[in-house]
C-alpha cells in the first residue's frame, strides 16, 4: 500500500514538470474582461455621480467646488475592483483596465482626480435644485452624496467617551435621509 | 602536508555543505512542480543572516550554543578521512570521540533551546532530546560494527572496515538500517519533528536570528553532509580509486546520490508524530543491535 | 414528521398563550413569535421534534418599542423548511440562555451580550467573545444609536482571562499568529506532556464590522460585494446567500438561467476550495508535495474564474436579482475543458493519497468526535458528514437550480480527520458532475438579471442557507428603511464548527493540533465579520524599534 502510493505520487509529480511562472520578470497573462484598475475618460464623463453612488467601497468622492466645477476623486486605496462603477456609468466613461500590478509606496499613485466643468442652465443659471428635486439622484434611492474631500484622509479620531448626546451633536453620524423628506 | 589535508577537509565540507542543501531544495521544488530557488541560495541565506543584527534574550548559554554546535561539527569533519585518506588528526580520535563530539552538537541545540525559555523551543527541545536518544544508538552501532570488524576503536581502521574485511549479512542489515535512519539524522521529513514549522515554528531555533541562526543553519547543513559522507565512506568502499583527488570526487558523487535519496524520501512523506517516530526508532535500534550481533559472529 | 402544520399545532397545544403569532410566508419559512419566558422549553420542544439549531439573531428595536429582539433559527432538514423563533425582551430584563441544551448557541448569545447588551441567565460561559478586551463595557456597538466608526480610547491592563488550566498542565499558546493559522486566532492549549487536556479560544481579532456597515452605510445592491469579501475562499457563497435571503424576504423571483449560473459558480467555488483545503491539509501534516500538487491542479480553475467573471477569486458575479455576467457558448466549452482536466488530475491525486499509510497515520483516529456529539453540537458541512451526519442543504433545502441536479452526498463514518479528507475528495467529483449537469440543462434564454421594480418594503424577514465548501452558510435578513437592511446576520460554517474544536482537540497530541484545526477548514474572517472594533490598542502610538525590542524581551 505504502509503496504503491509513493510510486503513484512520484508519477503524479513527474508529468506536469515545472509549472510556476517566472513572474516578476514576465507578466502573468490577463484574460479578456478582466477587472483591473478602473480608469476614467474625462471626455465622456458627464459628472452624473452614478459611479460614486454605486461604489460599494465608497471610494469615489464627489464635491462641487462651485456651481460649475465638480471634482471627482477616485481613491484606489480602498477600491475592490468590483467593476460596479463601470457597469452603472451611463456614458461608458469608465473602463476596467487590465492593470493589476498596483503595489506602490504612496497611496496617491492610485488616486485619480477629475475636475469636470459643469454647464449651467442658460435660463436660470442653475440646472436643478440640488437638495430635493434632482432627477439624477432619484436614479437610486440613496441620493446624491456631497463629500468632504479633505475629511476622507483623516482617520476618525478616538472618541474619548461615548454618550448619546455626543451623537446628536455630531453630523458625521447623521443617518442619510430619504430624498424629499 | 599534514596541515594541508586538514585544510582540504575543512574547505570541502564548509564549502560544499550549502551546495548540497541547495540541491535538496531544488529537488524538493522539482517534485512540487516549482522552479525553486537557485542552487546557491543557501550561500546567500548564510551571508545574509551573518550580516544581520544579533538579537538575544541576554543569556550567555544562548549565545554559546550555536558556536558550540558549529565548533563540534567542525571538529568532527577535521578528523574524518576525506578521500579515504587519514590525516594527522585521525589517529588521535577513535569512534567514541566522534560519537561524543557529534552528540555535543545535539546537546548545544538543546542548550540553546532551553536557554531561550520559549514554550515552543521547550517542546522542540524535548522532541529533539527524544530523537537524539533514539537515533544516536544507530550511529553508535554503525561505528561499533566497524570497530568490531576492524578489531580496534580507531577511526582510521573502523571507518574502512567494510572495505578491508568485506560485506556480510550484518553489514547489509546495518546499511539498510542506516539508510532508514538517515532522514532522522539530517532532520528531514518524516522526522523533522523537532523543528516542525507548522506545529512548533522551528522549535529549538525559534528565538534565534541573525549570525547565531546562521551558525545553526550552517551546522545543520554540515551535519547533513557529514552523515551522507559517513554512509559513503563506511558502506561504499568500492568508490576507492587509489588517487586522493579522484577519491574525493567519487566520494562527493556518492554524497550527491545520498542527498538525492534524502530529498526524494523527504518530499514524498508527511511528518510523523513523535510517538509514532519513537516506535520506528525502537525498531531501528533493535535491527542495528542485530546487525552488530551478526557481525560479532562474523556473518 | 414535524411538518409546518404539525409543528405549529404542537407548539400551540403545548405552550398555549405563550405562542403569540405564527407566520408562514412561503413553503420553506415558518416564523413563530412567543413570550420570552418559555424560550428554553420551546427550543427543547423544537429539538425534540427534529429541529437542527442554526444560529440566533439579535436585533435592536429599542427605538421602535424599547425591546431587544432575539431570534433562534432552526432547520428541519427532512421536512425542508426553516423555523425562526422570535421573541423580544426589555433592555434591562434578562432572558434565559438556551446554551445548556444547545451548546452551539453559546457564541451567538455571548455575541449579543457584547454587541447588544442582552443579558442571559444560566449561560455556562458568559465571557467576552466579540469585542476587544479593552472595549468599554457600556457601549454596545450593534445598537442603532452607536455610530459605525466609533473608536473608544484604548485601556490598559485589561487582558482576557483564560480558563483555568487543569492541574499539572502547562499552557502552550497557539496563535494569535502561528503558521498553522492563516488568520489570527488564539488557542490556549492546556498540555500535559504532549497530550492536550483542554483549550480555550479567544478569537474575533479581525472583525471588520461587515454587518454594521451594511446596516448603516451601504445599500441593498452593494451588499453582495461586501458579503463576498466576508470570505476570501467562498465569497460567492455569501453573496448568493445574502441575495437569496433578500429575494425570499420580499418574494422576488429571478430567472431560471440566472439560477443555473449561480449553481455553476457555487460549484466551481467548491472545486477550488476543496483543492485548496487538500493542499493546506497536506502542508499541515508536513507533506508539502501534496500542498503544491493540489494547488497546481487548482490553478486552472482560478484562471477559469478569471475568464468567466473578471477576477480569479472575488467573482463579483452574484447580485440581488441574478448574476452579472452571462456564460456564453465559448465559455461553456471552456468550463467543460477545464473541469475535464481537473477531474482527470483529481483521480490521479485521489489514487495517490487514498492508500498512503503515511497519511493515514497522521489523520486516522485524530480529532475523534462521536456522531451523537456532532449532532448535539450542531456541527455542519464535511466536518459533520465525516462523522456520519447526513446533512446537506443543497439537497435538503434546495436553492438556485439544485432541485434539478442529481448528486449524492458523501457521508462516511470515520468520525476523524481522515473522514473529512475523504468527504472533501468525493465532494469534488460530485461538484464536477453538478457543473456538467447544470451546463447541460441550462435554459438558453431568459434575462440574467431581474432588478427590483420598486423600493424594498421594510420589516420583512428572510432566511436562507447555502452549502458552502466548509458547511452551510446561513443568512438572515430583515429588510429596512433607507434602501438597506435593518438587520443582516451572517453565520459562516466555521462559527459552529470552531465551537466544536475544543472537543476534537481533547486527548490528542500537540502535533495534531494543526491538522485538527485545519480539518474544519477554518475561516476566521468568515466567523468574525461582526463589529467595528479597533484592536490596534494604542495603535496610533509609534514605537521605535528599540522600544519594541525592549518590550518583547521583557515579556517574561
Ligand atoms: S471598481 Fe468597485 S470599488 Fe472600485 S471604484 Fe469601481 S465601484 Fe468602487
Ligand atoms: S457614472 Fe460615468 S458619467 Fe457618471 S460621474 Fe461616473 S464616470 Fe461620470
Amino acid at each position: 500500500m505504502w509503496l504503491t502510493s509513493k510510486i503513484k505520487q512520484v508519477l503524479l509529480v513527474i508529468k506536469p514538470g515545472t509549472v510556476t511562472l517566472p513572474y516578476p520578470f514576465e507578466p502573468h497573462p490577463v484574460p479578456e474582461g478582466y477587472r483591473g484598475q478602473p480608469s476614467w475618460d474625462h471626455h465622456k464623463c458627464i459628472g452624473c455621480g452614478g459611479c460614486a453612488a454605486h461604489c460599494p467601497a465608497r471610494t469615489i468622492f464627489i464635491r462641487d467646488l462651485c456651481q460649475d466645477l465638480r471634482v471627482m476623486v477616485y481613491d484606489g486605496g480602498r477600491c475592490t475592483y468590483c467593476g460596479r462603477c463601470a457597469d452603472v456609468c451611463p456614458e461608458k466613461a469608465i473602463t476596467m483596465t487590465k492593470n493589476y500590478e498596483l503595489a506602490t509606496g504612496s497611496k496617491k499613485d492610485l488616486c485619480t482626480t477629475m475636475e469636470l466643468f459643469m454647464a449651467t442652465c442658460n435660463r436660470c443659471g442653475r440646472c436643478y435644485e440640488m437638495e430635493t428635486k434632482n432627477a439624477i439622484d432619484r436614479m437610486n434611492l440613496k441620493g446624491y452624496r456631497y463629500d468632504n474631500l479633505e475629511m476622507r484622509a483623516v482617520l476618525p479620531v478616538c472618541t474619548e467617551q461615548f454618550d448619546t448626546g455626543m451623537l446628536a451633536k455630531s453630523d458625521r453620524f447623521k443617518r442619510p435621509e430619504r430624498i424629499g423628506e | 602536508m599534514d596541515i594541508l589535508l586538514i585544510v582540504v577537509n575543512v574547505v570541502v565540507f564548509l564549502g560544499l555543505a550549502p551546495l548540497f542543501e541547495g540541491i535538496i531544495r531544488k529537488l524538493y521544488a522539482k517534485v512540487q512542480s516549482r522552479k525553486g530557488p537557485p542552487i546557491v541560495q543557501p550561500y546567500y541565506d548564510l551571508i545574509k543572516l551573518l550580516g544581520k543584527e544579533r538579537l538575544t534574550p541576554g543569556n550567555v548559554a544562548f549565545k554559546l550554543a550555536p558556536m558550540m554546535a558549529f565548533a563540534s561539527i567542525v571538529t568532527v569533519i577535521m578528523l574524518v578521512p576525506l578521500g579515504f585518506k587519514v590525516n594527522i588528526l585521525t589517529q588521535y580520535a577513535d569512534i567514541i570521540t566522534v560519537i561524543y563530539v557529534l552528540t555535543l552538537g545535539g546537546v548545544s541545540v538543546l542548550l540553546g533551546a532551553l536557554s531561550s525559555r520559549n514554550t515552543y523551543a521547550m517542546v522542540g527541545a524535548s522532541r529533539e532530546m527524544i530523537t537524539m536518544i533514539m537515533v544516536e544508538p544507530v550511529l553508535a552501532m554503525t561505528l561499533i560494527m566497524g570497530a568490531l570488524k576492524a578489531k580496534g576503536l580507531a577511526v582510521s581502521t573502523s571507518f574502512f572496515s567494510v572495505g578491508d574485511t568485506g560485506y556480510g549479512w550484518g553489514v547489509a542489515l546495518m546499511l539498510v538500517v542506516f539508510l532508514m535512519a538517515l532522514q532522522a539524522f539530517v532532520g528531514r521529513q518524516p522526522f523533522d519533528i523537532s523543528e516542525a514549522e507548522i506545529e512548533i515554528i522551528e522549535g529549538p531555533f525559534i528565538e534565534y536570528s541573525g549570525p547565531y541562526l546562521a551558525l545553526f543553519k550552517y551546522f545543520m547543513m554540515i551535519k547533513q553532509m557529514f552523515y551522507a559522507f559517513l554512509f559513503v565512506t563506511v558502506f561504499m568502499p568500492f568508490l576507492q580509486t587509489g588517487y586522493y583527488l579522484a577519491n574525493i570526487g567519487t566520494q562527493l558523487g556518492g554524497i550527491l546520490a545520498v542527498v538525492v535519496l534524502i530529498s526524494l524520501v523527504g518530499s514524498t512523506n508527511p511528518r510523523l508524530r513523535i510517538e509514532q517516530a519513537v516506535r520506528y526508532y525502537a525498531v531501528l535500534i533493535l535491527l542495528s543491535l542485530t546487525a552488530v550481533g551478526l557481525t560479532v559472529y562474523g556473518i | 414528521m414535524a411538518t409546518i402544520q404539525a409543528l405549529t399545532d404542537q407548539l400551540k397545544k403545548k405552550f398555549g398563550n405563550a405562542v403569540t403569532g405564527v407566520e408562514n410566508p412561503s413553503a420553506t419559512q415558518l416564523f413563530i413569535d412567543f413570550k420570552k419566558e418559555k424560550v428554553r422549553e420551546i427550543c427543547n420542544e423544537v429539538l425534540a421534534q427534529g429541529g437542527r439549531y442554526l444560529v440566533s439573531v439579535g436585533t435592536d428595536n429599542l427605538a421602535k418599542d424599547g425591546t431587544l429582539g432575539l431570534i433562534h433559527t432552526f432547520a428541519f432538514d427532512k421536512e425542508h423548511y426553516f423555523l425562526s423563533l422570535r421573541t423580544a425582551t426589555k433592555e434591562s430584563e434578562p432572558i434565559e440562555s438556551i446554551t445548556p441544551d444547545i451548546p452551539n448557541a453559546g457564541w451567538s448569545e455571548r455575541e449579543y451580550m457584547d454587541l447588544l447588551g442582552m443579558k442571559f441567565t444560566n449561560h455556562p460561559k458568559p465571557k467576552k467573545l466579540v469585542t476587544a478586551d479593552d472595549w468599554p463595557s457600556d457601549i454596545y456597538p450593534l445598537r442603532k444609536e452607536v455610530p459605525f466608526n466609533i473608536k473608544p480610547l484604548a485601556a490598559e491592563n485589561v487582558a482576557y482571562q483564560l480558563d483555568e488550566c487543569p492541574e499539572g498542565c502547562s499552557i502552550v499558546p497557539f496563535g494569535p499568529y502561528h503558521p498553522t493559522q492563516h488568520e489570527p486566532a488564539h488557542f490556549a492549549l492546556f498540555v500535559d506532556g504532549e497530550t492536550i487536556k483542554g483549550s480555550d479560544y479567544r478569537g474575533f481579532m479581525i472583525h471588520r464590522g461587515v454587518e454594521k456597515l451594511a446596516q448603516t452605510q451601504i445599500s441593498y445592491n452593494e451588499i453582495p460585494f461586501l458579503a463576498e469579501r466576508i470570505c476570501g475562499i467562498c465569497g460567492s457563497v455569501h453573496a448568493a446567500s445574502y441575495s437569496q435571503a433578500v429575494e425570499i424576504a420580499v418574494g422576488h423571483k429571478i430567472s431560471r438561467r440566472a439560477e443555473y449560473i449561480r449553481t455553476i459558480m457555487l460549484e466551481i467555488e467548491r472545486v477550488h476550495s476543496h483543492l485548496l483545503w487538500l493542499g493546506v491539509a497536506g502542508h499541515l501534516i508536513g507533506f508539502d508535495t501534496v500542498f503544491m500538487q493540489a494547488w497546481r491542479v487548482r490553478e486552472p480553475i482560478m484562471w477559469l474564474g478569471e475568464r468567466l467573471t473578471g477576477n480569479r477569486k472575488t467573482y463579483g458575479m452574484i447580485v440581488i436579482g441574478g448574476v452579472r455576467r452571462d456564460i456564453t457558448p465559448e465559455l461553456k466549452q471552456d468550463i467543460l475543458n477545464v473541469i475535464g482536466t481537473i477531474e482527470k488530475e483529481m483521480i490521479t491525486i485521489k489514487n495517490a493519497i487514498i492508500g498512503d499509510t503515511a497519511i493515514h497515520r497522521r489523520t486516522k483516529d485524530v480529532g475523534y468526535v462521536s456522531t451523537e456529539d456532532t449532532i448535539k453540537w450542531s456541527l455542519v458541512g464535511p466536518v459533520a458528514r465525516a462523522r456520519n451526519v447526513d446533512i446537506d442543504v443543497r439537497r435538503d433545502m434546495p436553492y438556485a437550480a439544485y432541485d434539478e441536479m442529481k448528486f449524492s452526498v458523501p457521508v462516511v463514518d470515520c468520525n476523524d480527520v481522515w473522514g473529512t479528507v475523504l468527504v472533501r475528495v468525493l465532494e469534488t467529483f460530485e461538484a464536477i458532475s453538478i457543473i456538467r449537469q447544470a451546463l447541460d440543462k441550462m435554459p438558453n434564454d431568459g434575462p440574467i438579471l431581474t432588478p427590483f421594480e420598486d423600493a424594498v418594503p421594510a420589516g420583512m424577514h428572510g432566511i436562507t442557507a447555502v452549502e458552502a465548501p466548509r458547511g452551510e452558510v446561513t443568512h438572515y435578513v430583515i429588510t429596512g428603511e433607507e434602501n438597506r437592511p435593518e438587520r443582516w446576520r451572517v453565520r459562516a460554517p466555521t462559527y459552529p464548527n470552531l465551537q466544536g474544536v475544543p472537543m476534537m482537540l481533547l486527548n490528542n497530541q500537540l502535533a495534531d493540533v494543526p491538522i485538527i484545526i485545519g480539518s474544519i477548514d477554518p475561516c476566521f474572517s468568515c466567523t468574525e465579520r461582526m463589529e467595528v472594533v479597533d484592536l490596534r490598542n494604542g495603535g496610533m502610538k509609534v514605537m521605535s524599534q528599540s522600544e519594541l525590542e525592549a518590550l518583547s524581551r521583557n515579556k517574561r
